[in-house]
């Protein structure tokens, strides 16, 4: 896949599990520990985004570097910020402002400062296979 | 009051759950959905994600989250580390000072959410 491509999947990946964490929360007002608990349908909702969500970064992983997937998986923080404003009327704290600025500075910088060098993890796995 | 052993506790999670993604990595460069082989590395990711989440909900018997949260954060670094170390990625000033600003900016953000 192309580092842009890449890049789109990890950041809808983000919205899943930031989606997820908001039904989680939603669903943990109404929550008894009970069956119920399996039944819930913001809960159950919640696991199935998480699940889509490591499988497209996963999927993103491939003939990337970790160094660039990785930390971009914390806009996730910043889509739950958010997402905490307009759905439960949380309040803005400015550490969280600063806090999303300096997640898109350091995002920015990494994407800016990584090349991809494909081969190289690739020979590293081939060999970790053949010893396992 | 957070205790020093929960500190310790959450910072050896993140030493350890920093980990998961070489393996997650690892797996999905080499894989090949016939051979059995070639899962084992993800499920061994897998593994280390929920056994570190677990240490750290152990370590938050010891603390408050407005303390034990934040240092989660530092397990980026770790992932970086482990990459270059394990991977043989490549990192420069600019990768690493964006992980320091990322490590940053979750840690203010976790600090403005607990």
């Amino acid at each position: 896949m192309k580092k842009s491509g890449a890049l789109i999947f990890v950041l809808i990946s983000t919205l899943f599990i930031s989606l997820a964490q908001v039904l989680f929360k939603l669903g943990s007002e109404t929550l008894q520990f009970n069956f119920s608990l399996l039944i819930n349908k913001f809960i159950l909702g919640g696991f199935l985004l998480y699940g889509l969500g490591a499988v497209l970064i996963i999927i993103s992983l491939r003939g990337q570097n970790l160094t660039f997937i990785y930390p971009v998986i914390t806009t996730s923080y910043i889509w739950v910020s958010l997402l905490s404003v307009y759905v439960f009327h949380e309040s803005m704290h400015f550490y969280k402002i600063w806090g999303i600025l300096l997640i898109i500075f350091g995002i920015i910088l990494i994407g800016l400062g990584d090349k991809n060098n494909i081969r190289k993890p690739k020979l590293v796995s081939e060999k970790e296979v053949n010893h396992d | 009051m957070t205790e020093l052993w929960a500190v310790v506790l959450v910072l050896i999670s993140g030493v350890y759950g920093g980990l998961a993604p070489i393996y997650l990595k690892r797996g999905v460069e080499s894989f090949q959905i016939k051979k059995f082989r070639t899962y084992f590395n993800l499920l061994k990711g897998f593994f280390i994600y929920v056994t570190g989440a677990l240490i750290f909900i152990f370590a938050l018997k010891g603390g408050e989250l407005s303390v034990l949260y934040p240092l989660v954060a530092f397990s980026y670094v770790w992932t970086c580390l482990y990459s270059k170390l394990m991977l043989k990625e490549q990192m420069n000033k600019y990768k690493w000072l964006g992980i320091l600003l990322v490590v940053f900016g979750v840690m203010l953000i976790s600090l403005g959410t607990v």
